[in-house]
């Protein structure tokens, strides 16, 4: 045990070949799972949305109207129905993601200047799908007005500019910052891997270490001098998942070439943090549990949402303070931060010192994990002692 | 051994271990308070938006008032160009920003169309749809302020000027989670994949609780049993737990968080119960597979990720690659949250989501005849050990 590290790095290497099921969680489950997690939303941005019509009019107008939804490369018109009702269940049993009503006379009030009214139901309970189709149908409908607004305008003898400026009196240009193509796979995967990531810290650590414990027990395992054999233990899985970390970015900004703004430096050194804290929590569990089950349901209860708490989906802002309290608990959060600003954002070095700070803070929870593992020593020694 | 016998020890065997219970009750109760409450406040607010207003028109200054009367977007400043306005947002954290070109106020005057910039962070997508949200109902309705006085101006009545001022008038309308709110959007859906994650952990730590027993020397009654006798009363009892947690899933909790409940109860047990089996002997098989207990945490944490994506209910399942898609309906949590959402949360009728019930049952014979011959395999690698 009280060795140099090298030949720890060799014991920790044997101890690794003997054990299948860790060997692959270092090894190959972790690329498996950031290529799985990617490959679900490779398609990049839904496209064909199936929405359903109810064409009440029968118009020339009302049949242009369909074709021009269709057109929208977001929509596909799945299906026409004759009645409300039959669109109505279609959309309860989500054969379809909105369902468009066509009120009858919506040739001849729009001829007249009756504006009709296109009702829309989207599904909102699958609220991303939802929304995108609404506003993809928001969108249509914007151009197709601003078709007929365009032709009246001509008919009235405006001519040119005039005409569109008549039909469209303020153009409006959306830009998505940071994300130009508003990529849901690149918005969604640069968070959902360090959400895995941050599990799969936790789980090798906590892996590693029962090992120990079903081995040769806690108490001997830790020694006579507790704290350096918990870093002689956890200093070659640091190594091993700060380059799972290095893997993930490469494919991220090397392979798929997502656009990296910041510093390449700032983010691996804010992964190497995030892999000590990560392992600091671990540890401090551990040595509080000393059970390998008990201390993985923990593990699990920690970290397995951790997706919602990040603030990608919904904003942190927006969170109330018991959410937010827990946010702050979790190292990946702190994390993710970093990497968007950087990644993203392009941000200054110096502005993402605050997360790593709070990262920082997290190794601190390596001093209480020390102290409960050697009173934990000296508690199993002191009857030894006794019967000597 | 009957039965009955082999339900006493069944039971015993679970209600003795504080593991399996300190999942199943501990962690359906944690995670029903826990993962709801990022999302308390339902929709994002109020978000900060720096605006750049070249212009500095009347009508510049009323646009930007109409913004941040928005209830999704709040100006919380002024930059002097574009470029100052984008260090806003990288270093202080803004979410969007405003742009109003020069000569907005004139050019609507002459008839030309200026085009109003908005920009939103994308990196926080649903920050970025609300700030999208905000600017273009503020735009239209400036836009269509702009059509009525030209009317007007064009000698319409205003009463005439207030209805034409487009030609087709569109009524958006959210169904199923009719506020769009986000618990109402992630909790239903994520409390099937908590009972699926649960139960497959419970069983998992079962059946490896007792590989590491037989290899510890100890023999037990699940070696005396017949197979198929075991397969039935597991099946039975997590039916019974998983039917109690269930009630207290889609009863009290929906309840509390206001989500909607569409479904009668019997219409809800008919999905359930090739669930819960399903879902149960998928648990026996890895049970079967792992060596020991803490590897049934691991597998099922690194599967809930994949799981919850694969599930159809982020992603449309349309948009999935095609070895995605089976791969998802290889899992009982694909199809039941489908079904729990169709009936439950969107109204749909039993027979709509016939597909999804018979799919469950074929996993449920699958996994259920592939979990009998592993059981079969231990007693005879255990009987041949001694």
């Amino acid at each position: 045990m009280n060795t140099a590290p090298n030949i720890l790095k060799g014991r920790e290497w044997h101890f690794l070949k003997k054990d299948y099921w860790l060997m692959s969680l270092v090894t190959w489950v972790p690329i498996c799972l950031f290529i799985l997690l990617w490959y679900i939303f490779s398609a990049g941005l839904p496209r064909d949305l199936s929405i359903a019509v109810v064409d009440l009019d029968h118009s020339q107008m009302s049949r242009s109207l369909i074709r021009h939804y269709d057109a929208n490369p977001m929509l596909r018109v799945e299906r026409q129905f004759a009645s409300i009702d039959e669109g109505q269940t279609a959309l309860k049993a989500a054969d379809v993601n909105a369902l468009i009503i066509l009120p009858s006379q919506l040739e001849a009030d729009t001829r007249i200047g009756r504006p009709p009214q296109v009702t829309v139901f989207y599904n909102a309970q699958f609220l991303l799908t939802g929304k995108l189709t609404a506003s993809a149908l928001l969108q249509s409908q914007g151009t197709f007005n601003a078709k007929i607004s365009a032709m009246k305008a001509y008919s009235q003898g405006k001519v040119g500019i005039h005409a569109l400026g008549a039909a469209v009196p303020v153009n409006s240009q959306i830009t998505a910052l940071f994300n130009i193509s508003s990529n849901y796979a690149q918005f969604l995967v640069t968070a959902i891997i360090p959400a895995m990531w941050q599990i799969l810290i936790v789980v090798v650590t906590l892996l590693a270490l029962s090992r120990e414990l079903r081995l040769q027990g806690l108490t001997s395992w830790l020694g006579n001098n507790p704290a350096r054999a918990i870093l002689a233990k956890l200093w070659p899985y640091t190594l091993i998942l700060w380059l799972h970390g290095l893997l993930f970015l490469l494919g991220m900004y090397v392979v798929l070439g997502w656009q990296m703004n910041g510093s390449w430096f700032i983010i691996l050194l804010t992964q190497l943090l995030m892999v000590i804290a990560s392992q600091g929590m671990a540890i401090l569990l551990f040595v509080l549990v000393k059970d390998a089950v008990r201390v993985l349901s923990l593990a699990a209860a920690y970290t397995a949402p951790s997706f919602a708490f990040m603030g990608v989906t919904f904003p942190a802002t927006d969170m109330a303070l018991p959410a937010r309290i827990w946010r702050e608990l979790l190292p990946v959060s702190h994390y993710i931060e970093v990497q968007i600003a950087q990644a993203s954002h392009g941000a200054t070095a110096t502005s993402s010192f605050p997360q790593m700070f709070n990262l920082l803070l997290f190794c601190v929870a390596f001093l209480p994990a020390f102290l409960i593992a050697k009173r934990l020593v000296n508690k199993s020694n002191k009857p030894l002692k006794v019967q000597i | 051994m009957n039965l009955l016998q082999l339900f006493k020890f069944e039971l015993r065997s679970i209600f003795t271990d504080p593991a399996i219970l300190l999942t199943v009750f501990g962690g359906v109760l944690f995670y029903s308070f826990l993962y709801p409450l990022p999302y308390a406040q339902q929709l994002p607010r109020e978000q900060s938006v720096v605006v750049v207003d070249l212009d500095n028109s009347n009508l510049s200054r009323e646009l930007v008032r109409m913004v941040d009367a928005t209830p999704q977007i709040q100006v919380n400043r002024f930059a002097n160009s574009i470029n100052q306005a984008g260090q806003f947002i990288t270093e202080d954290g803004l979410a969007g920003m405003l742009v109003i070109p020069k000569n907005f106020y004139r050019d609507l005057l002459l008839g030309k169309s200026p085009t109003l910039s908005y920009a939103g962070d994308a990196s926080y997508f649903l920050v970025y749809s609300t700030i999208v949200e905000g600017m273009s109902s503020a735009g239209g309705t400036l836009a269509a302020g702009i059509r009525i006085s030209r009317l007007l101006i064009e000698g319409q009545a205003m009463v005439l000027a207030e209805e034409q001022y487009t030609p087709l008038k569109v009524n958006l309308r959210p169904v199923f989670n009719t506020t769009t709110g986000y618990v109402h959007y992630v909790v239903p859906a994520v409390f099937v994949l908590i009972l699926h994650q649960t139960c497959l952990i419970a069983l998992a730590l079962l059946g490896a609780g007792q590989t590491e027993k037989n290899q510890a020397g100890v023999s037990g009654y699940w070696l005396n049993a017949d197979a198929w006798q075991l397969v039935i009363t597991r099946g039975f009892i997590f039916i019974l737990i998983y039917l109690v947690l269930m009630m207290f899933y889609f009863g009290f909790s929906f309840n509390f968080y206001d989500i909607s409940r569409l479904a009668a109860p019997q219409d809800l047990i008919v999905l359930a119960i090739p669930f819960i089996l399903a879902t149960t002997f998928l648990g026996i098989i890895i049970g079967q597979l792992i060596p020991r207990r803490e590897l049934a945490m691991m597998l099922v944490l690194f599967s809930s990720l994949p799981l919850l994506f694969m599930a159809g209910f982020v992603w449309p399942s349309s948009m999935l690659p095609m070895p995605v898609y089976y791969l998802a309906q290889l899992f009982p949590s694909t199809a039941a949250i489908q079904g729990f959402l169709r009936l439950n949360q969107m109204g749909a009728e039993i027979y709509q989501i016939q597909t999804l019930i018979e799919q469950l049952w074929v996993q449920t014979i699958v996994f259920g005849f592939i979990s009998y011959y592993l059981l079969v395999r231990r007693k005879h690698i255990q009987s041949t050990a001694k």
